[in-house]
């Protein structure tokens, strides 16, 4: 895929060329808006947000991290569906994660050639992941989704983020440190995570 | 872990990916050496990162590529006829023209009748005045010019001569009763033209439309 050249394409309105981006890049935004949001369905809307006023501000990006540009109008959309939660709090139609009932279904499983045990121990994690992440506040849930789990570098989640590296630096350790203290409670609940961790060493 | 400050914790996170200048990496790495409690607390948030990273990804519950309708395409504004992008310009002033003629006749009408309903009352009083109203107005000229046009004041004064007592049985008014002028014909060439403009720009626009929505569905 030759990225430059379709962003040129996707600016002068070619849709196609865009759509190709699209591709690319759907699994990351919606999984970014997935963690951030902790909802599969406000992720859905936020991601599909994000590529609308992406395309529409297609001619503001001026170089540099696509990726990166991209992030940025997913955490903007995520944000702006935070906000909306907020000012119209509404009570879920089926009961929330909380009782894992839901995770019995592997439809969005990872690795759906994984074995049962591992796809059960794999909706663990994700559920522990998940829980931990929701107490943090959202700044700091944002710099930790995009540089831990995401894998963008500093100059990446700054750009995303829109914040100076100083902070990024400062907000990932809080968020790193909170997260460890809440993923303690889950060390005798998921001993298998630790374990896996501990024989792949550090 | 608790003895250590907040600034602590931000250096081993930065060193854990790398992100520490030089100087404060080899400060950093020496106190970890000599401190356990330092080298434990790094450890445990390379094991958060770690798990962290294993956060399994969901697959998606569609693809989200636009659709053109999403994107807010519209067919461009047609270009085969460049004169059309002038279209509404020229259609206005087609309508300023047609604004302008018709009020023009209209007052053309209008400013003759009221003279003619008002001189019979002050200068065709009667024939014995007539001589009388003849030097005054002949005086009064310029002064009837400011006021009135000259068209109106010649018009009013051979009528003010007639006999007045057919004039004081008829209304005022009568002057309204007089024929009108046939219509111009340049006031119907102009909506006609505008309507044959706006046809032809509707049907350019139609035909733009549906190629548009050709070439999208053919992608």
């Amino acid at each position: 895929m030759d990225e430059p050249a379709l962003i040129r394409e996707a600016q002068r309105g070619d849709l196609e060329a865009f759509n190709r981006l699209v591709l690319a890049y759907q699994e990351l935004l919606f999984n970014t808006a997935l963690r951030v949001l902790g909802d599969e369905d406000l992720a859905a809307d936020a991601t599909q947000e994000a590529f609308l006023s992406a395309f529409r501000a297609l001619n503001s990006y001026r170089g540099g991290s696509f990726k990166a540009w991209l992030t940025r109008t997913v955490i903007n959309a995520c944000y702006d569906e935070l906000r909306r939660k907020k000012r119209r709090p509404t009570t879920p139609l089926e009961p929330e994660t909380g009782n894992g009932e839901e995770m019995e279904s592997p439809r969005w499983l990872a690795d759906p050639s994984a074995s049962p045990e591992e796809q059960l121990d794999q909706a663990e994690l994700e559920h522990a992941i998940q829980h931990c992440l929701d107490a943090l506040p959202a700044d700091f849930k944002t710099v930790v989704v995009l540089a831990d789990i995401q894998g963008l570098d500093y100059t990446e989640v700054a750009r995303a983020v829109h914040v100076p590296l100083g902070t990024i630096k400062s907000r990932l350790a809080r968020a790193r440190l909170r997260l460890r203290e809440c993923l303690q409670a889950f060390r005798e609940l998921l001993p298998a995570m630790f374990r896996l961790q501990e024989e792949r060493g550090t | 872990m608790k003895t250590m400050t907040l600034h602590d914790i931000e250096r081993l996170s930065a060193f854990l990916d790398g992100q520490l200048p030089q100087a404060e990496k080899t400060r950093l790495e020496s106190r970890l050496k000599s401190d356990p409690e330092l080298a434990a607390a790094l450890d445990e948030l390379r094991q958060t990162r770690a798990i962290l990273r294993r956060t399994p990804k969901r697959r998606l519950p569609r693809n989200f590529t636009l659709t053109p309708k999403m994107a807010g395409l519209r067919p461009p504004v047609p270009r085969l006829v460049p004169a059309f992008s002038w279209a509404s310009v020229v259609a206005m002033l087609l309508f300023i023209c047609t604004l302008g003629t018709n009020l023009l006749g209209r007052f053309s009408f209008g400013a003759a009748a009221p003279m003619m309903a008002a001189e019979p009352m002050g200068v065709g009083g009667g024939p014995a005045d007539e001589g009388l109203a003849a030097t005054e107005s002949a005086v009064d000229s310029a002064y009837a010019d400011l006021t009135a046009t000259p068209e109106a004041y010649v018009q009013a004064v051979p009528e003010a001569t007639l006999a007045p007592d057919t004039r004081l049985v008829q209304p005022p008014d009568t002057a309204q009763e007089k024929p009108r002028q046939p219509l111009n014909p340049w006031l119907l060439l102009w909506p006609g033209l505008a309507a044959l403009l706006l046809a032809a720009a509707l049907f350019v626009r139609w035909r733009n439309q549906r190629m548009f929505k050709k070439r999208i569905s053919r992608k």
